[in-house]
């Protein structure tokens, strides 16, 4: 079944934190991350496995976290082995490539700060359920109101993609089964017939996705969803924890900038 | 007290009357068998008692609110609370708690009063525990109960049912039908269209919608006494039993 990242229900100290300062935490780290040098790096690193450790994030979850994008960091890591100028390591003459020092030094840099990226995204997805995922954006997104940007109406966007996937799943499922049933063929023949028994599924579901919407709609207006003041099961309070960890991560902003400047 | 009357309607201009000319009075406090043959109207009907659907003509007022009247229609949509027939698309939350805790949310309550409703509604269709489930993860017959759930948790005067047992096993029928008399004991008006007549004969009032309009109304007895007006619009005017 489909799920937004892979939450994992727990009592952790990261679990219960304010999902708006996970939120924001990733948001700062990540541009820590991208204006990173190497040493800068290797911090952020020790910091992101201590609060992974924390979240009881295990080694497979992160590999797990990698994976769908591995192909993308492995092509980002060779383009930069082979495509950056500077001393030479192994060439392959006759062919214009060659890996030099600086490419090897670039390639490893780039590549962990994407598995930085990736990986702060994990623990705050690992440890925030997707309600409270969408609690936190709306909240933040709130100021904007004022400017005619409709945060909550967004957040119910969201709210109810995540609530549809499921159901479109379920809805493939049976229009296969009751195509199937019928005699379509999914399984055999050639890779262009079974495409195109694929695609008579798309209107259906489609379909059945536009009739769906429609009443759900309705179900959301019977229930009294309209635009104006509303309030949420769970308010978010920012307690002593969270102000702990602001001020950790305010420490690692301020940590990061200090090596800077000594480098300089 | 809600109040049909001569209630015009069609969905689309020029397409025939899908409602001609309805008068209802739905007094508080009451279970009322809404029943008719397929296309006779009466889902149309029910959407005109919580202003999701207008009348072309006519009115329907909600304990003296006109439902035409936009700044009354968030306190009549409180009042009359609409369980739909496919519990499926109207699962809102992304948990069970998270659904039933939609209305509430929607009447701008507080979050300890949304709390208080949340367990209690859950508790009273039997589903205390379920809170963190996923909606996709629940049985056809919970989803049913989450439903109810949703719309008690609104504390509504009226509740509109509509065929609540459609599709269901007979014990999880049994405990639907069971809530609705509970609620209807507790002080709640009752709407329920409902196409078995063993459902319909616990009902203080029958009303029969045939092609658009009232065809008749009494107690059930009355109403089954008729038994050749409701042969000649295809309905059966003797109760099922269950396993029919």
């Amino acid at each position: 079944m489909i799920r937004l990242g892979q939450y994992l229900p727990g009592d952790t100290i990261v679990h219960r934190l304010d999902p708006r300062l996970k939120i924001l935490s990733v948001v700062a780290l990540s541009l820590l991350i991208f204006a990173a040098t190497l040493s800068e790096i290797a911090l952020i690193s020790v910091f992101l496995a201590v609060v992974a450790g924390a979240a009881r994030m295990t080694p497979g979850q992160a590999v797990g976290a990698l994976r769908p994008v591995a192909f993308f960091i492995a092509m980002i890591f060779l383009v930069h082995l082979f495509f950056t100028e500077g001393r030479p390591l192994l060439s392959f003459a006759p062919l214009p490539v060659e890996i030099t020092r600086e490419g090897l030094l670039r390639g490893i840099y780039v590549t962990w700060q994407f598995v930085g990226l990736i990986l702060a995204a994990a623990v705050l997805t690992l440890t925030t359920s997707p309600s409270e995922l969408v609690g936190g954006i709306e909240r933040l997104l709130r100021p904007l109101s004022k400017i005619g940007i409709p945060s909550q109406d967004l957040a119910v966007m969201i709210a109810m993609a995540l609530r549809f996937m499921p159901m479109i799943l379920e809805e493939y499922d049976r229009l296969r089964m009751a195509q199937m049933a019928r005699g379509a063929d999914f399984t055999t023949g050639s890779l262009a017939l079974r495409t195109r028994a694929v695609a008579a599924l798309a209107v259906p579901l489609l379909l059945s996705a536009f009739r769906r919407a429609d009443e759900l709609a309705v179900a959301m207006e019977a229930r009294g969803y309209r635009r104006g003041p509303r309030t949420t099961l769970r308010e978010l309070v920012f307690s002593g924890h969270d102000l702990g960890a602001f001020a950790v991560i305010g420490i690692l902003i301020l940590a990061t900038t200090v090596l800077r400047m000594t480098a300089s | 007290m809600i109040r049909v009357e001569n209630l015009i309607y069609r969905y689309e201009t020029g397409s025939p009357d899908c409602l001609r000319g309805v008068t209802l009075d739905i007094a508080e406090g009451v279970h009322t068998a809404l029943i008719g043959p397929n296309g006779s109207g009466k889902t149309t009907l029910i959407k005109h008692l919580n202003a999701l659907l207008f009348p072309d003509a006519g009115t329907v007022c909600v304990d003296g609110m006109m439902s035409t009247d936009t700044s009354s229609i968030r306190e009549i949509r409180r009042r009359v609370g609409m369980v739909f027939q496919n519990p499926e698309s109207q699962i809102v939350g992304m948990t069970v708690e998270e659904d039933v805790a939609f209305g509430p949310e929607n009447l701008a309550l507080s979050s300890a009063e949304i709390r208080r409703r949340v367990d209690a509604c859950l508790a009273m269709v039997g589903m205390t525990g379920f809170e963190k489930r996923a909606p996709h993860t629940l049985s056809g017959g919970e989803k049913r109960l989450l439903s109810i759930a949703g719309v008690v948790a609104m504390d509504p005067r009226y509740i509109v049912f509509d065929e609540p047992t459609a599709y269901l096993d007979p014990a999880a029928k049994q405990r639907v039908l069971a809530i609705i008399r509970r609620l209807n004991r507790e002080g709640m008006a009752i709407i329920h269209i409902a196409h078995d007549m063993g459902d319909v004969a616990e009902a203080d009032r029958v009303v029969v919608i045939d092609r658009g309009q009232v065809l008749l109304t009494g107690t059930p007895a009355e109403v089954f006494g008729e038994a050749e007006r409701l042969t000649a619009i295809g309905l059966n005017a003797l109760p099922e039993r269950d396993g029919r």
